[in-house]
C-alpha cells in the first residue's frame, strides 16, 4: 500500500502560536495525536497541500532540499513568528513536476533562497512532525485549479511515489468554515462564529468519519458555498486524489475555531 | 506646525516583471529588459516626484491581505529579501526602508475613531509585501523618503464590492485626517493594476515582448475606457462605473487602493496625467498622476525648505 495515512489538517497558526488559549486547544492536541499516528505509519515521505500556498500560473512543487526560515504571517503578525526547518524529498517532487506535466497540467519545480514558505505548511509540518523525522513534497494551491485537476494531481504524487517503491503520508492542509470575525476578539472566547457554519462542519466531519464517501463528495459543493469553506474545500479532493476516494471512516482528533472559522484534525482511516 | 498635505495621488502597478526589467542591483534574477514603456512610464513619474519632494510616501498594496482590519507597518526601519510567490524567477529583492511610524500610528487611530478596525503591525521580524517593494522601487528607487505602508483588508471580497469600498473609502479619509495633522507632505501610491484578466503560462524568456499583449480584448476596452475618463477629470463618473469595471474585467482596484487614494484627495475632479499604459503577462497597467500642487490644490514646497531625507 503505497498511501499508509492520510491526514486533514488546519493551516492556521494561531493554535501553534498560542497553545495555551482554552479554545485552541482541542486543535492542538488534536495535532500530537495526528502526529503519534503519522509516526506510526512509517512513511518514506509525506505529500502535503496547503491552500495558503497560492499558485496563478502553474502547479509549483518544491523542490529545494532543504527550506529554512522565519516566518511572520501577515494577519497574526502579533503572536509572533513561525520558525521553519523542513526537508524535501527533491527525487519525489521533481518525479511529480515532470509526471504532472506529462499529464497536461503545467507544472513549476520552486528552487529559492527565502522562499516565502506559507503558515499553513510550516504549522502542518512542525505539528504532524515535530522531530523533522520526514521529508516532504509540497504542491501549491493553484486558484485557477478546480478539485478534478487537485485530485488529478495528487493521484500522480501518490503514483510516482509508488514507481519510486515510496510509503507515503498524505496532508491536506485547510480550514473547515469561513464565517470569521473581523473585528478584534478576546481570543479565549474564541468560537465558531456561525451556527450554520458550525453545524455544516459537524455533518460533514460526521459523514467522513462513518466514511460515507459518496454523501460527502455530493454534499461538497454545497457546503463549500454555505459555509464558505477554505479554497472550496480543496484539500480534500488532494487527499481524495492519493487515497483514490476511498477511507472506511476517520477519526475527528480535534475540532474548534480559529478565529470565526472553523478547523478540524482529521485521520482517515485507510 | 503648518497644516500637512496631501500633494499628490500615483496609480503605481506593482509588476514585479517591471523591477525584472530594470535589473537594478538588490534583485537577484538578470534579464535582458522588457516592458519599456511601462518603465519609462515610471520614469516621467519619478521625475515628478522628485520635483514634488515629500515628505512621506504612503502605499496601500493588495499583496498584504488582512482579515482583521486595516493594519499599518509599525517598525521604524523594516530589511529583508522580498521574493514573489508567483514569480520568484523575477523578483528577489533585498529591500530596506524606513517607517514614519508617527504618522502610520495616527492614521490608525483616526481610522478606528471613523469606526474601522485598525491595528498597527508591531514585528520587526515582518515581512513586507511583494507589491509594497514593488510599487516603491518603481516609484522611488533611492529609497529615501519614508513610508507609511496600508495593508489591503478583505472586505470587498468577504463582503460585497460596495461595502468593502465604502470601508477603503473611510479609511482614505483617516488618511487625510491624519496627514493634515502631521504637517507633512504626502504622495499617494495606489498599488493596482487595472484589468487582471492575464495569461496562465510564461514564455520560456519571461522578457520575451512577442508574447505581451492584452489578454482579453474586452477587458483592455474597459481600461481605455477607465484612463480616458481619468484623463478627462471624470472621477465620478470613474466611481460610478467602478463595481461594473471590477466585475466585468476582474480589475484590482477591487482590493481597495484606488478608493483609498481617491478618498484621501477629496475625489477631485481633476485630470490625471497618464505616464504610460502597458500590458504585464496580459493584465493592464496604467501609471498615472494626479499632481494637487500643479492644479493649485496644494502648495509648493517652500523656497529654500528641503525635505527630510534631502537634509545633509
Amino acid at each position: 500500500m503505497t498511501v499508509v495515512s492520510a491526514f486533514l489538517v488546519p493551516g492556521s497558526p494561531l493554535h501553534f502560536l498560542r497553545p495555551d488559549n482554552p479554545p485552541w486547544k482541542p486543535i492542538i492536541d488534536g495535532y500530537e495525536r495526528a502526529a503519534r499516528a503519522l509516526a506510526m505509519s512509517r512513511p518514506d515521505a509525506v505529500l502535503l497541500y496547503s491552500t495558503q500556498w497560492m499558485a496563478v500560473l502553474d502547479a509549483l512543487w518544491q523542490v529545494r532540499p532543504h527550506l529554512t526560515g522565519l516566518h511572520v504571517d501577515e494577519n497574526w503578525h502579533e503572536f509572533g513568528e513561525l520558525a521553519f526547518d523542513i526537508r524535501v524529498d527533491v527525487n519525489l517532487a521533481s518525479a511529480c513536476v515532470e509526471a504532472t506535466k506529462n499529464a497536461g497540467i503545467t507544472s513549476k519545480g520552486v528552487d529559492y533562497d527565502q522562499f516565502p514558505v506559507d503558515s499553513g505548511t510550516i504549522v502542518a509540518c512542525k505539528l504532524l512532525d515535530p522531530d523533522g523525522r520526514f521529508p516532504f513534497v509540497m504542491a501549491a494551491n493553484n486558484l485557477y485549479h478546480d478539485a478534478a485537476t487537485t485530485t488529478r494531481m495528487a493521484e500522480i504524487a501518490a503514483g510516482i511515489a509508488r514507481t519510486q517503491n515510496k510509503k507515503v503520508a498524505v496532508v491536506g492542509v485547510g480550514g473547515l468554515s469561513g464565517t470569521v470575525f473581523r473585528q478584534g476578539i478576546a481570543i479565549e472566547e474564541d468560537r465558531i462564529a456561525s451556527e450554520s457554519d458550525d453545524t455544516w462542519n459537524r455533518r460533514v466531519l460526521g459523514l467522513i468519519e462513518k466514511g460515507e464517501t459518496q454523501q460527502v463528495n455530493d454534499i461538497s459543493a454545497a457546503y463549500a458555498e454555505e459555509a464558505r469553506v477554505d479554497m472550496g474545500f480543496k484539500h480534500l479532493a488532494w487527499i481524495n486524489g492519493a487515497i483514490g476516494g476511498r477511507y472506511f471512516g476517520a477519526r475527528v482528533h480535534g475540532y474548534g475555531p480559529a478565529y470565526g472559522g472553523g478547523a478540524a484534525v482529521v485521520e482517515f482511516k485507510l | 506646525m503648518a497644516q500637512g498635505e496631501i500633494i499628490a495621488g500615483f496609480l503605481a502597478p506593482h509588476p514585479p516583471h517591471l523591477v525584472y526589467g530594470e535589473n537594478p542591483p538588490q534583485n537577484e534574477p538578470r534579464s535582458q529588459g522588457g516592458w519599456e514603456p511601462l518603465r519609462w512610464a515610471y520614469e516621467r513619474a519619478r521625475q515628478s516626484l522628485e520635483e514634488l519632494k515629500p515628505d512621506v510616501l504612503l502605499v496601500h498594496s493588495p499583496h498584504w491581505i488582512t482579515q482583521v482590519g486595516h493594519h499599518f507597518l509599525g517598525v521604524p526601519h523594516l530589511s529583508g529579501k522580498s521574493v514573489d510567490p508567483i514569480f520568484p524567477n523575477l523578483f528577489r529583492y533585498t529591500f530596506e526602508l524606513d517607517v514614519d511610524v508617527e504618522l502610520a500610528e495616527a492614521c490608525c487611530e483616526l481610522a478606528r475613531k471613523r469606526g474601522l478596525t485598525a491595528k498597527m503591525m508591531r514585528n520587526p521580524k515582518f515581512r513586507v509585501d511583494y507589491g509594497t517593494i514593488t510599487t516603491l522601487h518603481m516609484i522611488r528607487p533611492q529609497w529615501d523618503i519614508p513610508v507609511v505602508g496600508i495593508s489591503a483588508n478583505n472586505s470587498p471580497y468577504y463582503l460585497t464590492t460596495e461595502e468593502g469600498l465604502e470601508e477603503m473609502d473611510t479609511l482614505g479619509k483617516a488618511t487625510r485626517e491624519a496627514i493634515e495633522a502631521s504637517g507633512r507632505r504626502a504622495v499617494l501610491l495606489a498599488s493596482n493594476t487595472l484589468c487582471h484578466l492575464h495569461f496562465h503560462e510564461e514564455p520560456d524568456v519571461p522578457e520575451d515582448m512577442s508574447r505581451e499583449h492584452p489578454q482579453n480584448y474586452e477587458g483592455y476596452k474597459w481600461d481605455m475606457r477607465i484612463i480616458d475618463l481619468l484623463r478627462q477629470g471624470k472621477t465620478s463618473e470613474v466611481f460610478r462605473l467602478l463595481p461594473q469595471f471590477i466585475e466585468e474585467s476582474f480589475a484590482e482596484v477591487k482590493s481597495g487602493a484606488f478608493t483609498w487614494m481617491f478618498a484621501a484627495m477629496g475625489y477631485p475632479e481633476l485630470p490625471g496625467e497618464l505616464h504610460g499604459y502597458g500590458t504585464v503577462i496580459g493584465t493592464g497597467n496604467a501609471v498615472m498622476e494626479w499632481n494637487l500642487v500643479k492644479a493649485g490644490l496644494a502648495g509648493g514646497r517652500p523656497v529654500g525648505s528641503t525635505a527630510p531625507h534631502q537634509a545633509a
